[in-house]
């Protein structure tokens, strides 16, 4: 459905004559001529007004009784009056009606300071109250889950957060319960409401009903500070602001950036900031001395590092993790390139020529074309754990503007049931699957490939149809705005023939430069892109130029190869653990054990660093770090500092130009704004970006036609590569993965979500359940290729039978461990 | 552009020469006109407080060092922990970190307590902010004003030092006094 375009009226308030677009919404519509109409219950990212609260009553002539502001969208000619004695007397009888069930406990309560109520009382409010029975008393405080405190009292019945949980995050759990002054809010059968996104409603609620409980009682609202910067947990980056006192983060809100999270958080965007106080983060350099890490002079690491990386000289290979800014991305290959002469860098793991010709400016979609699309296309990724914030956005989309969904997984998906069309294949199928969406898109042969992919061939063709006519009637069968949205896991999976048919789907649907319609990928990690253009990709230099370099660049697992091969001899590691975050561990620990020297930067020594280190710098979190990272749809958005670096952590930046410098090349970096203006200058879709014009909402360069221009075409990609058949299973299983929203140590470190932790699970249907003899619950041992894990049986309905799936990014038993495309399953 | 005296200009009444006759007036007669008033005096006996010995009696409304209180029946602590005294600080000179109470450890009568509260009275102004601010009447202007100490760290109370009874060293002015 297109952007819906508005014609502007003319209407009168308070005796004041004010442009605005038609139909916007009066309370919306008057801000415009500087009158404020209080509201409680309004909110416009909810949809919908509903007219719960009364506050908005305002006078419009010709109509005999006070209307809701929040709910009368405004036409050419209205007259309006808010300030009149009937609207006076509604306001105030409003907020007295209010009032006489809500506590005046506002010294106790955690909202006093920045509660609309308070704010609204103090404006509209009459001052008495003539109210002098008993008020209405609920047990309090209560636990609505491990994260959010309720207190009923404090409701003033809004239905904010039952809309949100009801109509944005689709998760049905909050109702209201009885009727009348009886009501109150609660989870159906009284569980706890957990959700991936459920901290949101602390955010909406108007008074202190909802409450945080990693929050309560730290601070009052002018004891804190508000740093507004960016969340780097995940791809999604959604723009936050951080509340800080005496130098620590005590709580993260949402910063609303509509192009980029629609101003909702995740949970683990929400919460996981007590990890960046956590008394395991790393705050000074560590250097292994007699098997053991121990704590050194910076000093004597940087001069340990820069000896090691002298003596290994191009036998260095860097490793980039997702949570890497631009910048340093950028210093880490100038480094390993220029300084020490070698040409072994790499950050996404997959083939950089195809994230380069999938990520063309002419076939970028941006985030909220998602919104307004008429069909949207999910393929190979599972948004709610892989970007939780356009899981929101899809949802949005489909309820709101009438999108057609349609999802292409291995795995059953959570937005299944808003999708007008799923289609699964195996785990192992997706160049296949792709190659005969293409082909029932564009013609050619689809029963092989959809047979190799083990989907159905008739749902394909039905898929197909879908996204060619946009699912309209026999009269409107134009293609419309397609948007793809694509995770680039399936390039890790089978890549050569992943991006030539995607290409060639996206060609064949008329998205090349179409406004409204695209790709969009879904990384695997938060800064893929980014990293990609700043040139930390094996043979491609910032902004995807030629290195120069002779022979062959290793990618992440060529570097693993040679390690372990000792062609390559030390290995430097920003913010990443391969042991953790890349496919086959048993490999990587060999590779680790093989290097000489392994020179880390990290916040935590995880499993991997701890073994294998040889140099660990103290990095900075993301609340300390300052930079850039560059969003899947292309929006170069900056990091400020929120608070000052823990114990002795020093910046990036500075490390490794400091190395750099040891090594008798200076880079010409004093401060963290020189990083970034080498960066912009290197790469020439970036040319004319300073960090004062990507400023608090970011720049989408792909957006920007001059940008677009200088994007370095692609080479042409390999058509001849043929896909990969999906292994049978012949009484095995395949095996999927998949990396939950709540993987990641921030997760586990953080005192609030540790309880949602997540530990190994193997997700199958249950006719193989029923096969194998388990039962959900049951322990069992995972088995294929010489290696095997311990996981818990989830049932799942919806999952194919011969297929199972496994978490990833965990810190134990994770499903890199296997390398196996089949798998035994027996009882532990 | 230099300054030029103008209208500005200011008159200066000198005072008589001395050596002249209006300089004898001024150091025999003058001075005995205030020695009248110093002679009339010291019938009027000895006006020196002895300090530390004798202290200034003050008036029940002065507003010395802080105290909190504490509720009389269950000695639990009024104090909340709000933090509104803090934002009614001019000079910015209380912190208050709350906490919540728990079955185990109940501190305060509501939901939260202070866990700490300082004021520093290096800073302090003693305008009595926040004795107005309190929701609770929790925290009250004492009439302690001997307060000087030899570290400034010394200065800044706790919520201990605040709670215990002080030492009531100034006396308190008596009715019609």
């Amino acid at each position: 459905m297109p952007r819906p375009e508005h014609r502007s009226i003319t209407f009168t308030i308070d005796g004041r004559e004010v442009q605005a677009p038609e139909n916007t919404i009066l309370v919306d519509a008057a801000k415009l001529g500087d009158v404020e109409i209080p509201v409680f219950c309004y909110e416009p990212k909810l949809g919908q007004p509903v007219g719960a609260c009364r506050m908005c009553l305002v006078e419009i002539e010709g109509i005999p009784k006070l209307q809701t502001g929040c709910s009368t969208p405004v036409k050419d000619g209205m007259v309006v009056h808010t300030q009149t004695a009937r609207v006076k007397e509604a306001q105030a009888a409003v907020v007295e009606f209010l009032l006489i069930n809500h506590p005046l406990d506002c010294p106790v309560c955690d909202k006093g300071g920045e509660c609309p109520l308070q704010d609204i009382s103090y404006g509209w409010g009459g001052g008495t109250t003539r109210f002098i029975e008993p008020k209405r008393h609920f047990v309090k405080p209560l636990e609505l889950s491990p994260l959010i405190a309720i207190d009923r009292e404090r409701c003033i019945l809004c239905y904010r957060c039952v809309r949100f949980s009801q109509e944005v995050s689709e998760d049905y759990q909050l109702v209201l319960h009885e009727r009348g002054a009886a009501t109150f809010v609660g989870t159906f059968d009284g569980h706890p409401y957990v959700a991936p996104f459920s901290g949101n409603i602390i955010e909406l609620c108007p008074v202190g009903a909802l409450t945080s409980r990693p929050y309560r009682f730290r601070a009052r609202p002018w004891d804190i500070e508000g740093s507004g910067s960016v969340c780097t947990l995940c791809p999604a980056q959604c723009n936050v602001s951080f509340t800080v006192r005496d130098e620590r983060v005590l709580r993260v809100l949402a910063r609303q950036n509509d192009g980029v999270d629609d101003g909702w958080l995740c949970d683990k965007g929400r919460f996981a900031y007590q990890s960046v106080h956590s008394d395991e983060r790393v705050t000074q350099p560590l250097l292994r001395d007699g098997g053991e890490l121990r704590p050194v002079s910076w000093e004597r690491a940087l001069a340990t590092a820069a000896g090691l990386l002298k003596k290994a000289g191009a036998g260095v290979a860097g490793l980039a993790g997702g949570e890497s800014t631009n910048e340093e991305g950028f210093l880490l290959q100038r480094l390993i390139r220029e300084v020490l002469g070698s040409s072994h860098v790499d950050a996404a793991g997959v083939d950089p020529v195809d994230l380069w010709s999938l990520a063309r400016p002419d076939l970028q979609a941006s985030l909220q074309d998602v919104e307004y699309a008429h069909t949207v296309l999910v393929l190979g990724t599972e948004p709610v754990d892989d970007m939780p914030i356009l899981d929101l956005r899809i949802r949005k989309g489909v309820r709101r503007n009438r999108v057609k969904l349609a999802v292409a997984t291995a795995r059953p998906s959570s937005l299944d049931a808003s999708a007008a069309l799923s289609v699964r294949y195996a785990p192992g199928g997706e160049g296949a699957f792709v190659t005969a969406l293409t082909a029932a898109v564009y013609g050619g042969d689809v029963d092989a490939p959809a047979a190799a992919a083990g989907a159905d061939v008739d749902a394909i063709r039905t898929l197909a149809e879908l996204l060619r006519t946009g699912g309209g009637d026999d009269d409107n069968r134009a293609p419309g705005d397609v948007v793809i949205v694509w995770g680039t896991r399936l390039l890790g999976a089978d890549g050569g023939a992943v991006t030539p048919a995607l290409l060639k789907l996206a060609s064949g649907l008329a998205l090349t430069g179409r406004d409204g319609g695209g790709l969009l990928a879904v990384p695997a990690s938060t800064n893929e892109r980014g990293l990609l253009e700043a040139g930390v990709a094996p043979g491609l230099a910032p902004g995807f130029g030629d290195t120069g370099a002779a022979g062959e660049s290793y990618a992440e697992a060529g570097i693993a190869r040679a390690l372990r091969d000792g062609d390559l001899t030390a290995l430097y590691l920003l913010h990443d653990d391969p042991i953790l975050s890349r496919p086959d561990a048993v490999g990587w620990d060999r590779a680790l054990e093989k290097a000489t020297t392994v020179v880390a930067h990290a916040q935590f020594l995880t499993a991997g660093l701890r073994e294998h280190a040889t140099v660990v710098f103290p990095a900075e979190s993301y609340a300390e770090k300052e930079g850039t990272v560059t969003h899947p749809d292309g929006r170069v958005q900056r990091l400020r500092p929120a608070i000052g670096r823990q114990g002795q952590t020093r910046p990036e930046w500075w490390v490794l130009s400091e190395l750099s410098r040891r090594l008798g090349a200076d880079m010409g970096i004093l401060t963290g704004a020189m990083a970034s203006r080498q960066l912009f200058d290197a790469v020439p879709f970036y040319a004319g970006l300073t960090l004062d014009r990507i400023g608090g909402r970011g720049v989408r360069w792909p957006a920007d036609p001059a940008a677009a221009a200088a994007f370095p075409p692609p080479p042409e990609v390999r058509r001849d590569v043929a896909y990969e058949t999906t292994a049978t299973p012949n009484g095995a299983l395949r095996l999927g993965t998949f990396r939950s929203i709540w993987a990641g140590i921030e997760v586990e470190l953080s005192p609030a979500l540790t309880f949602l932790t997540p530990r190994q699970q193997v997700e199958m249907a249950p006719a193989d359940a029923r096969r194998l003899g388990v039962a959900h619950g049951d322990k069992v041992v995972v088995a294929g290729d010489g290696a095997s894990l311990e996981a818990t049986v989830v049932l799942r309905n919806a999952a194919s039978p011969g297929s199972v799936f496994l978490q990833t990014g965990i810190q134990t038993d994770a499903a890199n461990g296997l390398d196996a495309a089949l798998v035994e399953i027996h009882k532990a | 552009m230099s300054w030029h005296p103008g209208a500005d200009q200011i008159e200066v009444m000198r005072p008589p020469a001395p050596g002249a006759a209006g300089g004898t007036y001024r150091a025999f007669a003058e001075t005995m006109r205030g020695l009248k008033t110093t002679f009339a005096r010291v019938i009027e006996g000895v006006h020196t407080l002895q300090y530390p010995e004798q202290k200034t009696p003050v008036y029940p409304r002065f507003r010395g060092r802080h105290r909190l209180h504490k509720f009389e029946d269950t000695g639990l602590e009024k104090c909340v922990g709000c933090s509104l005294c803090a934002a009614a600080c001019p000079a910015d000179c209380i912190r208050v970190v709350a906490a919540e109470n728990t079955p185990e450890l109940r501190v305060s009568a509501g939901e939260r307590y202070a866990s700490v509260y300082e004021i520093n009275l290096s800073r302090c102004i003693f305008c009595g902010y926040c004795e107005v601010a309190c929701p609770f009447d929790a925290i009250t202007m004492g009439h302690d004003y001997e307060m000087s100490d030899y570290q400034r760290s010394d200065l800044i109370f706790t919520k201990e030092m605040l709670l215990a009874e002080p030492l009531e060293r100034a006396p308190l002015r008596a009715e019609g006094e």
